[in-house]
């Protein structure tokens, strides 16, 4: 696989754009997938999919050919998730009060946005619902229970992709889980 | 629930890892059939992975291909335009 990725870098490095659909081609449900889980959102998971794939173009040539190229692309979507959830989560001063709401701050208003009621809950299908608690987790934790459940990669390359010790990527992992069984302990 | 031994959910985050040596599991095994806490801590673990594994593989849009290359820089045309 990576031999024949390799092959159409050096291609796309030519100036051979065609051998980049292929590459795209090739790439394309994974990354869409982990970046759909990521964000919840199929406009969203499209562009920025799209996205991590005109940098990965504009930025073949730093590619290290020795390594794994599905590591390299994974990184650039990852971060591009993050960046987006967290630019949809502005960094509001969490005690100022909210506009038109009187004594209710910051917390009250995330907490409500966080938090469908209960019935609506249990109304929701299964798969629903184990992505909407997913796309509650925090950015940190949510990248590394994608990569690790939803795309099933080893331990090492999650650490790679998210350019963290090991050591982190479990603790995340373990943390994510837990968060998700407390979330889920009604299913 | 939340009695359960540090070392005893170590090793339950660390099986469900897949990073456990024979000798942990057996450990772990022991332990889990002996307190009834940390047996239900990790079933309800595992059963959340479960869930997390339910989810299905969902693919990219039919046209993805074409509107990523679209929005990609237009390619250089180093020998000229080929007709």
């Amino acid at each position: 696989m990576d031999a024949l990725v390799n092959k159409r870098i050096a291609k796309v490095i030519k100036g051979d754009q065609n051998a980049f659909a292929e590459i795209v081609e090739l790439y394309q449900h994974q990354l869409y997938h982990i970046c759909y889980r990521m964000l919840g959102n199929k406009q969203e998971a499209e562009d920025i999919a799209q996205e991590a794939f005109m940098r990965a173009y504009a930025n073949i040539r730093t590619f290290d050919q020795n390594r794994k190229f599905s590591t390299w692309l994974y990184r650039i979507a990852t971060n591009l998730c993050i960046d987006r959830i967290r630019k949809k989560k502005p960094d509001y001063h969490l005690d100022a009060e909210v506009r038109g709401a009187e004594g209710l701050n910051m917390y009250s208003k995330i907490a409500n946005d966080d938090e469908l009621p209960e019935e609506e809950l249990m109304r929701m299908e299964v798969q629903e619902r184990v992505q909407y608690e997913i796309s509650r987790l925090p950015d940190k934790y949510r990248a590394a229970i994608v990569l690790k459940y939803i795309e099933e990669l080893p331990l090492a390359e999650i650490s790679e992709i998210l350019d963290l010790p090991l050591g982190t990527v479990k603790t995340r992992i373990h943390r994510g889980r837990e968060a998700l069984r407390k979330q889920l302990s009604n299913l | 629930m939340n009695a359960c031994p540090e070392n005893i959910i170590q090793l339950m985050n660390d099986h469900l890892d897949g990073d456990t040596s024979p000798s942990e599991e057996q450990q772990l095994k022991e332990y889990l059939e002996s307190c009834e806490d940390c047996r239900e801590q990790y079933q309800a673990l595992s059963k959340t992975v479960a869930f997390i594994q339910s989810i299905s593989h969902i693919q990219a849009p039919p046209n993805f291909v074409q509107t990523t290359m679209e929005r990609l820089p237009k390619e250089k045309q180093r020998a000229g335009v080929q007709r």
